[in-house]
């Protein structure tokens, strides 16, 4: 999910707030940060997603949960391009070696990472 | 799964001197009686009841890959029209087409890409439409001759309208490969797949144990004439492929096989983001199990196949290793790369590989595949050589110029006095062990001081881009138009700054080139 802190915020210290808040581990994946507010990259354990979400945006942090990447089965050559790029472990091989994609785990729009490293054009943002 | 019947035990154990020839095994084929395993099962035969046993039981062995071999396409002929033209230029679905030969005929070059889609639609994915049975718009133009009036022709075709649909690759199957990185603080995109910042993935690419050529690394069956699956249909081996480097066990092999026998689950076309449009190419290789040698090579693990560790980061030809790794370590999904675990996968499909290997075990069960013994075997002593280049290539080396530095503590002023000084534009910022720390410009400067700030380590730009010594500098000044910048301080592996490298300096040596 993507953390949208606005200018009359950003100095507090929100994120580990929450963390300690909700005791759950939150992976900030990149932040870009000055006076002005920021963004930050995060993902957050699936279980959790609802009241981490809540709690943020309670704070007056703009949430922006990813809109999700779309796996085309027909197109997919089960080459494996892409799952080395995921940094949620989302893309992955069944045992026989297909190549799946595990939606809840993924981080959607704010990540985007493996779609241009599909060399099947098979992966896609759903809007 | 495999099972030996009595029958063949007893029919196998009478052959001599512990030898089988590919006549023989046809005529089990032919009986109904050949036993057949995948690469896997054998090796796992070999493993539990060793050598001897898997020889009195095993006549073939079955081995595949599909992987990207951008070195390929068809070869179609299309007929003559009426009028008939003598085809100068041709496009299908707006990818160009090369005719190397005569009127009609076309090579559909996997690589090349569509002059309205770029790399998403290029020759590999023509190949991939015309084998799924659709229809393609060829457009061709010629200037026209005695014998050959028409000037320009469109028409629509399928597989069905061609004479020939020929696939031929000049290299396909590399028998293994490097696995690659980047050490750049930039993502690439390579012939590899993308590869993140600062070693973050890696990839690889090949069916390691599975891999037709691993498997016979001597090429004692395998060479001019083999009969191999080619993309679902049947084809055979040509030759060695382009680039074919033995010695250092990086076989290639050349392939041609009838495209309209094959299926687009074994050949795809595909893109690589920022390189190029390129074809999945799979491909099997029937080893008949001729004596007990045969049997301890195919016996091969994915451990005992070694891939390089290498970053596609450096711009040169000859990138050096970062380690040695095996097929088994990389199938794992994690490499050790300079001591961190870092997250690998292929960019073959091994899940085609594998069905590969059970598709020709069952062709050849059913007798609808027989082996050949090749004319003549792939060459073991061939050297693959290096392009010679009678022009001279430039580097950073060439044309660092020495850097005005600067450390974070010092004054604005003084920075400002050492570059009115020495008529630089920009200061390096280092520590006092000369690692670099950012970069200040006189433009930094002078706004820093219209804003009243005078700590210069507010103004610093901490993200620098660099070059370093041995790199063309045909990528240094593209990385500094890329990002709009003047100036890229040279470091070593150390981030210890070498110099300086300036536009400046590289338009002054292609002006001085164009006078001189
Ligand atoms: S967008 Fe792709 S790389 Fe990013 S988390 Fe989702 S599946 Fe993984
Ligand atoms: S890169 Fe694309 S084609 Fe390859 S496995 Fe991933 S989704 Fe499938």
């Amino acid at each position: 999910m993507l953390l949208r802190f606005s200018r009359q915020i950003v100095d507090q210290p929100i994120t580990s707030q929450i963390i300690l808040e909700k005791k759950t581990p939150i992976n900030i994946l990149s932040a870009r940060m000055n006076q002005l507010g920021g963004e930050i990259l995060a993902e957050i354990p699936g279980d959790k997603a609802q009241e981490v979400i809540k709690a943020f945006k309670s704070k007056g942090v703009i949430v922006d949960v990813a809109s999700l990447i779309e796996k085309d089965d027909d197109l997919c050559i089960d080459c494996g391009a892409c799952i080395s790029l995921c940094p949620m472990d989302a893309l992955g091989f069944t045992e026989d070696k297909s190549v799946t994609l595990d939606a809840k785990k993924c981080n959607g729009a704010t990540c985007g990472l493996c779609v241009d490293a599909c060399t099947r054009r098979a992966l896609r943002l759903l809007s | 799964m495999y099972a030996a019947s009595r029958r063949n035990l007893k029919l196998t154990s009478n052959t001599p001197d512990k030898k089988r020839t590919v006549a023989e095994i046809n005529e089990k084929i032919r009986n109904g009686d050949v036993q057949v395993l995948t690469i896997s099962e054998m090796k796992d035969l070999v493993e539990s009841s060793g050598v001897e046993v898997a020889f009195k039981e095993v006549d073939v062995v079955t081995t595949g890959t599909m992987g990207a071999m951008c070195s390929s396409g068809a070869l179609i002929n299309v007929g003559h029209a009426d009028p008939p033209i003598k085809i100068d230029k041709a496009w299908i679905n707006d990818v160009p087409i090369p005719h190397p030969g005569a009127a009609v005929d076309l090579y559909i070059g996997a690589t090349i890409g569509s002059e309205t889609r770029g790399f998403e639609y290029g020759g590999g994915h023509v190949i991939e439409d015309l084998i799924a049975g659709k229809e393609v718009e060829l457009r061709a133009t010629a200037y026209g001759t005695d014998c050959y009036p028409r000037t320009r022709v469109e028409t629509t075709l399928t597989k069905d309208d061609l004479n020939q649909f020929i696939l031929l690759n000049f290299r396909n199957g590399y028998q293994r490969y490097a696995t690659a990185v980047n050490g750049r603080d930039e993502a690439i995109y390579t012939y590899m797949g993308k590869l993140l910042p600062n070693f973050r993935n890696a990839t690889y690419s090949g069916a390691g144990e599975l891999n037709p050529l691993c498997n016979d690394p001597d090429y004692e069956t395998i060479g001019l004439g083999t009969r191999i699956f080619l993309g679902g249909g049947t084809g055979y081996i040509i030759g060695e492929g382009t680039q074919h480097n033995p010695k250092a066990a990086l076989g290639t092999i050349m392939v041609k096989g009838d495209a309209k026998q094959m299926t687009p689950e074994y050949i795809r076309g595909a893109t690589f983001s920022e390189y190029g449009s390129t074809i999945y190419i799979g491909y099997g290789v029937p080893i008949p199990i001729l004596n007990e040698g045969i049997v301890k090579k195919v016996a091969i693990r994915d451990e005992d196949i070694p891939s390089d560790i290498v970053d596609y980061g450096i711009p040169r030809l000859n990138k050096g290793t970062l380690g040695t790794t095996n097929y088994k370590e990389l199938k794992t999904g994690r490499v050790n790369v300079n001591g961190k675990s870092v997250k690998v996968t292929s960019v073959s499909s091994l899940k085609h590989a594998y069905k590969i290997c059970e598709e020709l075990k069952d062709w050849i069960q059913e007798a609808k595949f027989y082996l050949t013994k090749p004319v003549e075997t792939l060459p073991t002593d061939t050297v693959f050589k290096p392009m010679k280049v009678t022009t001279e290539t430039r580097f950073v080396e060439s044309l660092i110029g020495e850097a005005v530095t600067c450390t974070e503590d010092e004054d604005v002023k003084a920075v400002a006095k050492r570059l009115v000084e020495e008529s630089v534009n920009q200061a390096i910022v280092v520590d006092s062990a000369n690692e670099l720390k950012g970069i200040v410009t006189a433009w930094d400067i002078t706004r820093s001081v219209a804003n009243g700030n005078k700590r210069l380590e507010d103004i610093i730009v901490r993200r620098v881009y660099t070059a370093r010594l041995h790199e063309p500098l045909e990528t240094a000044s593209k990385r500094m138009a890329d990002h709009d910048i003047s100036a890229l301080p040279v470091v070593d592996k150390g981030n210890k700054v070498l110099g300086i490298l300036t536009s400046d300096a590289i338009s002054r040596l292609v002006g001085g080139g164009a006078t001189g």
